[in-house]
């Protein structure tokens, strides 16, 4: 490989894709792929698409897939939980419908308040509204909530979060209340009054009364397992259809009270979800946004193979939404067993890392950002990701190599890596840059369904793995202890802490911090953990991916939202014309 | 095993059949392309490493330089790519040599695709060749064999089992997972074959003479199936490359970052409007090569086994 | 007859529950825990041992296969006190990811399927049969030629080259069609077909071409025999010599292959449904082998099975009726 004749093939290709650029009317600068250009994307971050809506009219969504689990007990996959909590049943408690940061605000929804402490926050009130009720006419009790929250014990419906087994006291052992046993940890002294008794303090605990586990399920209409596919609705909107992966369609619940809900607008009259369709066709159909898609929303994010459709082009590039997941992923290495028991060796590995291909893998810098630090930028002042460890973005093989040498690995090492089928080009981009330095990585790809369960098998799973970790709700309390407390490690069904990292130091403070009552001073040392934690290498920061989302010509009131993992948010998008829309 | 470009004379069907073949191959002009392509995708099969060397890029070495990140990592300039660096294009997002990749990429479908052809007919040959001239219990049971592994779903099987094993190695499993299924239509042709040779005079008197049951197969039968043989393998070879190009499509193939046509095929069908060429390369590949095969297994037949002993 | 008939029936269920017990073991060495995979992101022991028992996982292979075959007559009761679902005969049981029984999610999915291969067959039926006897007919002539290097050129094209092709030239261009989405039959028939023409096409396109070279051998073999040369003396019309007598006699081997080909189809084109996203068996299997839902991978599997082998003894039938050669 002669590298004079590539600099100058590439010198050439530059040229000629300039003079291109200039002949084509409409594009945006040149492609010669310069060191700063602005976020072609993120113009949208933070704003409302397409102003306020009209009441009225369907709105389509076009989906790749079918819901996981609408059932409240089981539903915990972000872009679902969006979708079920703001439109077919409510919630203790919810966040503001609002863009930006303003969305990780909490609102009482079910509730009159965000619930009432006592007992040095191990006791939690909630009163529930007047008059709330179903899609039947029947009222919401306190004890519809209590039922859910029991269902979500049972092993016939798993799945759901399970902040309430983790938290609820006497919970052990319990398996739900389909033999007839109850917890007596959540006491319902009246139809509109509910009381959690927890075995430990958690202040944060309104946070998790936003989970659908604290949704209502009328014993009356529990259907066990079968339930899933007819939730019986407390929100704006009831299923008037579900042919599973097919069609869902949705139409006004007529007895929810839109007076004792300040947060879903309810716009559209129908909400049709179309499934299994074909990703990129799509992506298609929207960037043409043709008489019947016009009214129509993406539920799948953009595909990498036509981002370049939507941002050579202004009219489309509007009408793409891009928040943030505040899901970062990291390559993260097993500290446990050899050569990663070594600091060295991983820091190598951190200096090795071309964030720069991770990013170009995962869709380019309109879609996706590169992780500086563990935590979301979410969890951070300012909203932004400091760069704790100074490590340029395309990475340093040199410096890497240096520290192989330093750790006594001069000749380089041989390891593998477990990527989801999903984040294939992200594990080749791995690959590739930490061969740079001398690792050489075998790739193992998984189905989704199998990821966790492959990467959760401590002795069997592979030195490196690629995977990241959301947040529940917007507090360091449910991102570094998941990631990083050494004593939640498991043989098997390991999750969350994939580097096995067990550090004492780290382990200590965690528990100091956990026991802060003063909320900004809690999160300031959760971010000065985050950054202690990286020097000590048990992980990689890799990306952060944004949710690209394309939405129709016709449709208003749109926007990502945060603490859903930059979902749309279900509660305010509809139509500019719903007469336009089809039936 | 190459039967497929050197096969070995054939006794009986005679030498006579193969100067046919060469009489044949002068007389077609669509025969001689198609020799042609073979032999040009076979010289990329064993000669891959070389080939790929003369682009001056690894199939797995990255360009950044020439995707941009901002599109989605399209490529950068005319033709997806196509540069005096890069003579195909490259691929998005990665920037990896189009050439390298699909010259690798012969590599790997090929030679799954001819291990798998081989595999079914050295077993489709013994199963056969054993039912026709045993009979009796022997016939039966294979037979019930036969039938029964081509009553399975065999794409939907290939899948699933694909899917089953992890950590195996892809390639030898892909090519013993397609070998499996395919041997019951050769042993079918044979066995058939078998049945009408094995009374023929020169068989007769070969038992006369006092042969043995594994000489007479040897020297008598088997050259007797072979012209049959050699004409239902070529035709199956463009069965065995869209096969691998399937199970590579549906994400159960060969192991990032290994090419194959099937696996370039699958990631570039929706590139096919913004970089056509990602999509034409491997597409046309896999277009010509079936071609060929098709049409010189076409030839083979109408010289080496005209009454059609197929199925 | 009816002898035969029963010892073939008998032959079915054996190949099928042979076929059940290879799926069984193949996945029961499957390295992933659906219990596990089911239980989600964070999951404590004892809540993944109450699953995997509810599952029925617990049980050893046998226990679980035997269950699963008196389980199909008998039905079955999963799960526990008010949240247990039974499920009737046939129950192939349920699926792991949404719960829905086995036997009715094929129910549902397979009209998909079904409209698919219909349709397609009807497509490639009408050009391959047409082309390949039109060149019989005129074998060596330029027609011939013509058509025979079409048809081996159109079977070696790639279903996903020939489906984008579609895509782009019926869709994105001329707009001529709507993005394929699925429409029952009994809803909107115009709509089901316009919705399904691409996917027909894009199937036909590939079955045509063989079919017309193999109808086109078959022909010219049938129309050599001695009985077309003594129908042709005896004065009858050319047109009832081809179609009553020649293609007659050459529909034997055609129908083999139809019927196999059929019987495949009829349990999801699985890369054609993916291709175009359509709802049938074959994404349908693809779905589950993703999310490992064992249940649903069964049921599909035995429904392929079963077509295959009964489109086998559909065609062995209807010889009899096409060749009257055979007799049973």
């Amino acid at each position: 490989m002669n590298k004079r004749t590539r600099t100058l093939a590439i010198a050439l290709v530059s040229t000629l894709s300039l003079g291109l650029a200039a002949c084509s009317t409409g594009s945006s600068g040149g492609k010669t792929g310069g060191p700063e250009r602005k976020n072609p994307a993120a113009a949208n971050a933070g704003a409302v698409i397409g102003g306020t809506p009209q009441k009225g009219g369907t709105l389509t969504v076009l989906s790749n897939q079918d819901f996981t689990h609408l059932d409240p007990a089981r539903n915990w996959v972000m872009p679902d939980m969006d979708f079920g909590t703001r439109l077919l049943y409510r919630t203790l408690v919810t966040y503001k419908a609002a863009p930006g940061a303003d969305g990780s605000e909490l609102v009482p929804d079910l509730a009159e308040d965000l619930g009432t402490p006592s007992n040095g926050a191990k006791t939690w009130t909630f009163r529930l509204k007047a008059g709330l009720k179903y899609e039947d006419g029947t009222p919401v009790t306190a004890q519809d909530i209590k039922h859910n929250v029991e269902r979500s014990f049972s092993p016939d419906l798993p799945g759901g979060p399970d902040y309430a087994a983790r938290y609820l006291a006497g919970a052990e052992g319990y398996q739900g209340p389909a033999r007839g046993k109850h917890l007596d940890s959540v006491k319902t002294p009246d139809a509109r009054t509910i009381v959690f008794e927890l075995h430990k303090p958690f202040a944060e605990f309104p946070f998790a009364a936003t989970l659908p586990t604290f949704a209502p399920v009328p014993p009356a209409q529990d259907k066990g397992a079968q339930y899933d596919n007819r939730p019986f609705s407390s929100g704006p909107y009831k299923i008037e259809s579900y042919a599973r992966d097919k069609q869902m369609v949705l139409v006004r619940n007529t007895h929810w009270d839109p007076a004792s809900d300040s947060v879903r607008k309810a716009y559209p009259d129908r909400i049709v979800v179309t499934m299994g369709l074909k990703g990129n066709q799509i992506d298609d159909r929207l960037v043409a946004s043709a008489a019947g898609d016009s009214s129509a929303v993406a539920w799948s994010t953009l595909r990498p193979e036509s981002i370049s459709k939507v941002l050579t082009k202004a009219d489309v590039k509007a009408r793409l939404l891009a928040e943030s997941s505040s899901c970062t992923e990291m390559l993260q290495m097993h500290t446990g067993r050899a050569p990663f028991d070594d600091l060295k060796v991983r820091q190598a590995v951190q200096w090795a890392l071309d964030r720069e291909a991770i990013v170009t893998a995962a869709g380019g810098p309109a879609v996706t950002d590169a992780a500086g630090a563990a935590m979301p930028g979410s969890l951070f002042t300012g909203g932004k990701q400091p760069d704790t460890l100074g490590i340029p973005l395309a990475g340093d093989p040199e410096k890497a190599r240096q520290l192989l040498k330093e750790a006594g690995k001069a000749d380089g090492l041989s390891t593998s890596l477990t990527v989801n089928i999903n984040d294939k080009a992200i594990g080749e981009a791995v690959q590739q840059s930490l061969g740079k330095a001398g690792i050489k990585v075998t790739i193992e790809t998984v189905d989704p369904s199998a990821f966790y369960d492959t990467i959760g098998d401590t002795k069997n799973r592979t030195d490196l793995v690629y995977t990241g970790w959301c947040p529940d709700f917007p507090s360091g309390t449910t991102f570094l202890p998941f990631v990083f407390d050494g004593r939640f490690v498991k043989e098997k069904g390991n999750s969350g802490n994939h580097s096995l990292f067990k550090d004492d130091a780290t382990m200590k403070r965690m528990d100091e911090i956990a026991a802060m009552t003063d909320g900004d001073a809690a999160n300031k040392a959760w971010q000065e953990l985050d950054g202690q934690i990286l020097a000590k290498a048990p992980v990689a920061p890799g990306a952060m991916k944004r949710r690209a989302l394309l939405v129709g010509t016709n449709v208003a009131g749109a926007y990502g939202h945060t603490s859903w993992s930059g979902q749309l948010d279900y509660a305010t998008v509809g139509l500019k014309d719903p007469s336009k829309s089809a039936n | 095993m190459t039967t497929t470009t050197t096969p070995p004379p054939p006794v009986h069907a005679g030498g006579g059949a193969w100067r046919a073949v060469r009489a044949e191959i002068r007389r077609r002009t669509s025969l001689k392309v198609s020799l042609a392509v073979v032999a040009l995708f076979v010289l990329m099969t064993a000669a891959a490493p070389l080939i790929a060397s003369l682009g001056g890029w690894g199939p797995e070495e990255f360009d950044k330089s020439a995707v941009d990140p901002y599109l989605g990592g399209l490529p950068i300039g005319p033709l997806g790519g196509v540069s005096a660096e890069h003579w195909l294009g490259v691929e998005p997002i990665t920037g990896r040599d189009l050439f390298a990749r699909v010259v690798h990429g012969a590599q790997v479908s090929l030679l799954i695709a001819f291990a798998a052809t081989a595999i079914v007919v050295l077993a489709g040959v013994t199963a056969g060749i054993a039912a026709g001239y045993f009979g009796g219990r022997t016939d039966t049971a294979l037979s019930r064999l036969m039938d029964l592994t081509m009553s399975f779903p065999s794409l939907i099987f290939m899948i699933a089992m694909m899917s089953v094993a992890r950590d195996a190695d892809r390639t030898l499993l892909m090519i013993l997972v397609i070998g499996l299924f395919g041997w019951p239509g050769v042993a079918r042709v044979v066995r058939g074959q078998t049945l009408s040779l094995k009374h023929r005079e020169y068989v007769d008197a070969a038992r006369v003479g006092g042969s043995g049951p594994w000489r007479i197969l040897a020297r008598d039968i088997l050259p007797g199936v072979a012209g049959p043989v050699i004409a239902y393998t070529t035709l199956m070879v463009p069965g065995m490359i869209a096969t691998e190009a399937a199970l590579s499509y549906l994400g159960v193939g060969v192991r990032p970052p290994t090419p194959s046509w099937g696996q370039m095929i699958a990631e570039s069908v929706a590139y096919y409007d913004t970089d056509p060429m990602y999509f034409l390369v491997p597409s046309v590949c896999l277009f010509l090569t079936v071609l060929a095969f098709t049409l010189l297994g076409d030839a083979l037949r109408d010289v080496l086994d005209p009454r059609g002993s197929r199925t | 007859m009816i002898l035969y008939l029963g010892r073939r029936l008998l032959g079915v269920l054996g190949v099928l529950l042979a076929i059940a017990a290879v799926t069984f073991t193949i996945f029961y060495v499957l390295p992933s825990d659906p219990a596990a995979a089911a239980c989600g992101k964070a999951c404590s022991d004892e809540r993944l041992e109450a699953i995997r028992a509810n599952m029925g996982l617990d049980a050893p292979l046998w226990r679980q296969f035997a269950d699963f075959v008196t389980g199909i007559f008998t039905g079955r009761t999963m799960g526990t006190g008010q949240y247990a679902l039974h499920c009737d005969f046939p129950c192939l049981g349920y699926s792991y990811e949404n719960s829905e029984g086995v036997w009715d999610l094929l129910v549902d999915r397979l009209p998909v399927s079904a409209s698919l291969a219909a349709g397609a067959a009807v497509l490639w039926l009408a050009l391959g049969l047409t082309a390949g006897v039109t060149a019989a007919l005129r074998k060596d002539t330029l027609t011939d030629r013509a058509l025979m290097v079409g048809a081996v050129a159109a079977a070696s094209l790639p279903v996903y080259f020939t489906s984008v092709l579609l895509i782009y030239g019926l869709i994105r261009l001329t707009g001529l069609l709507p993005y394929p989405q699925y429409v029952p039959l009994t809803s909107d028939p115009l709509s089901w077909a316009s919705n399904l023409l691409l996917p027909w096409l894009a199937l036909a396109v590939l079955y045509a071409a063989m079919y017309a070279r193999q109808s086109r051998g078959a022909m010219i073999e049938s129309m050599a025999e001695p009985y077309i040369r003594t129908a042709r003396a005896k004065g009858l019309p050319r047109r009832t010599v081809v179609v009553k007598h020649g293609l007659r006699a050459g529909m034997t081997p055609i129908l083999t292959i139809f019927g196999m080909d059929l019987g495949g189809l009829l349990a999801g084109a699985v890369i054609t449904e993916s291709l175009f996203g359509l709802p049938g068996v074959g994404r349908l299997f693809y779905g589950a082998l993703t999310t490992g839902d064992q249940p649903v991978i069964l049921g599909v599997t035995l429904l392929a099975a079963g077509f295959i082998v009964v489109a086998n003894l559909a065609v062995d039938l209807l010889y009899a009726v096409v060749d009257p050669r055979v007799r049973y």
